[in-house]
């Protein structure tokens, strides 16, 4: 027997990913990131069914991942669209930019702290002269 | 017996907490050190590991390829980098389902995910590009208890799963009789014989799956039965034997515990079509997989076609709506501004 292929190890990946995604789904402000954390919870959830499947010795922890990728595939292309739209209204990713939409009596939350000013712009890149002169002999005649 | 789960669930927790994005971030070193330390230590505690097979060297690298893949997702400030990160998550987690014999899962998670997904999500990036450094990136909503969060239901879970799969009492016991199996006086290194193999026979019982477990079983009410005849005739030969005996074929059964084998045990409960073809023959995957999406899970599929067209039309409905009125935008392009338009966000 080979005790790494046990179902716990497998099952002990899928809820770290899943614990991984969930940080980043509450802690996150960017709408793409907090989407991709939320893709990355349902990985973790994935590896979990494979591995129940393989254990029982039948498919249909395969057959779940397939309709789990399926409703995935669905969720990211509504999810972009709404991102894109979102995006068109207030020009910004910042979740906390739609806080109004809170329930009644619940505190805004605010940014105290500035942020730092933005980069400087990275300076031009010095191009070297492109087709230099040759030098040309000077003709000399003998006539 | 909790130390091994604690220490890496707190370890990664702070270096979690340490690399969230914020305005005025910590040093990198601290927050890199303490998740490197987690990590590695959570592979020492928590994964049984055995014998260095090529099987189980892939499995290290691809589990911990996702983990540092995961990690770096969440606490990347650039969103480009965050989705190449999942990228790598996907891959690796692809890696992870051809370990455990899921080919078609595989190529099927690479195109949809690692193809389609995060390259839409690439584009949708390039389109909402964002100049400079924005709220977005640079600040994280509640750092502290969305770590808390998420470290708890990890520990919480690294805890139930051990609970369910180790079995400390069982080692415990097993490590005893394979002492007194090699000491002069089997009974006497016991000590309490008669409760030992009282609690043996308790704890075999209370293990599920396994496929010599019945055997063992018997084994020890047999040896329970006869060993009071053994003690009189102090016969340490017929002694030392059946321990041995129990302590091999128990060793040999805690390694099929949570074995990802099929077992006749549990192959009996299940339904549907199975992995192993009824003849013996070598393990099939797409076949097998194919008749179960078509004859158990048709009409799910029916319906999960259904979702893809029904999210299609959504998609194209939702951002196909033009929030400004497009000569609005045409106009302001060519710099000649709309007063109509003018303090519209």
């Amino acid at each position: 027997m080979n005790p790494a292929a046990t179902l716990q190890n497998y099952l002990i990946v899928g809820a770290i990913l899943f614990g991984l995604g969930l940080i980043g789904f509450l802690a996150r402000r960017n709408f793409i990131i907090m989407f991709l954390s939320a893709e990355m919870m349902l990985q973790g959830v994935a590896i979990n069914l494979v591995a129940f499947g393989r254990y029982r010795g039948n498919l249909q922890g395969q057959v779940f991942v397939l309709f789990v990728l399926t409703v995935a595939a669905c969720e990211a292309a509504v999810a972009l669209a709404l991102i894109l739209m979102l995006y068109r209204t207030r020009r910004s990713l910042d979740v906390s930019i739609w806080q109004e939409l809170r329930e009644p009596g619940q505190e805004p939350t605010l940014d105290e702290e500035p942020l730092p000013p933005p980069p400087p712009e990275p300076p031009l890149p010095k191009l070297t002269p492109a087709g230099v002169e040759p030098p040309h002999p000077q003709e000399v005649s003998h006539v | 017996m909790l130390l091994p789960i604690i220490l890496p669930v707190i370890l990664g927790a702070m270096g979690v907490y340490l690399l969230l994005p914020r305005v005025r971030p910590y040093p990198i070193f601290w927050g890199t050190g303490l998740s490197a330390m987690a990590l590695l230590l959570a592979g020492f505690t928590l994964i049984r590991s055995g014998m260095a097979l090529p099987e189980n060297l892939l499995f290290y690298c691809f589990s911990a390829i996702a983990i540092v893949a995961g990690v770096l997702l969440i606490t990347q400030r650039n969103p480009v980098h965050a989705a190449l990160s999942f990228a790598l998550v996907v891959l690796s987690t692809c890696g992870l389902f051809l370990l455990q014999a899921a080919p078609f899962l595989m190529a099927a998670t690479t195109i949809v995910y690692a193809g389609a997904i995060v390259v839409t999500f690439l584009f949708v990036i390039m389109l909402a590009q964002q100049t400079g450094w924005s709220d977005a990136d640079w600040r994280s909503r509640e750092p502290f208890i969305a770590t808390l969060a998420g470290f708890v239901l990890v520990g919480a879970l690294l805890y139930l799963l051990q609970k369910t799969y180790e079995t400390p009492v069982l080692d415990k016991l097993l490590e005893r009789a394979e002492a007194a199996s090699q000491s002069d006086s089997p009974s006497h290194e016991l000590g309490n014989d008669e409760e030992f193999l009282t609690a043996l026979q308790a704890e075999l019982e209370k293990i599920r799956g396994g496929q010599d477990r019945e055997a063992l079983l018997k084994e020890v009410t047999i040896v329970r039965g006869s060993w009071k005849e053994w003690k009189d005739k102090r016969d340490f030969q017929e002694m030392r034997a059946a321990l041995h005996r129990i302590a091999e074929n128990g060793s040999k059964l805690r390694d099929q515990i949570g074995t990802m084998s099929p077992q006749d045990t549990t192959r009996e409960h299940m339904s549907g079509y199975s992995v192993i073809p009824n003849d013996g023959g070598i393990p099939e995957n797409v076949a097998p997989l194919g008749r179960t999406l078509f004859t158990d899970y048709l009409l799910p599929v029916e319906l999960g076609g259904t979702l893809l067209l029904v999210a299609t039309i959504g998609a194209i409905a939702i951002s196909g709506r033009r929030t400004t009125p497009p000569h609005g935008n045409s106009l302001r392009r060519r710099g000649e501004g709309s007063p109509e338009l003018e303090g519209k966000p």
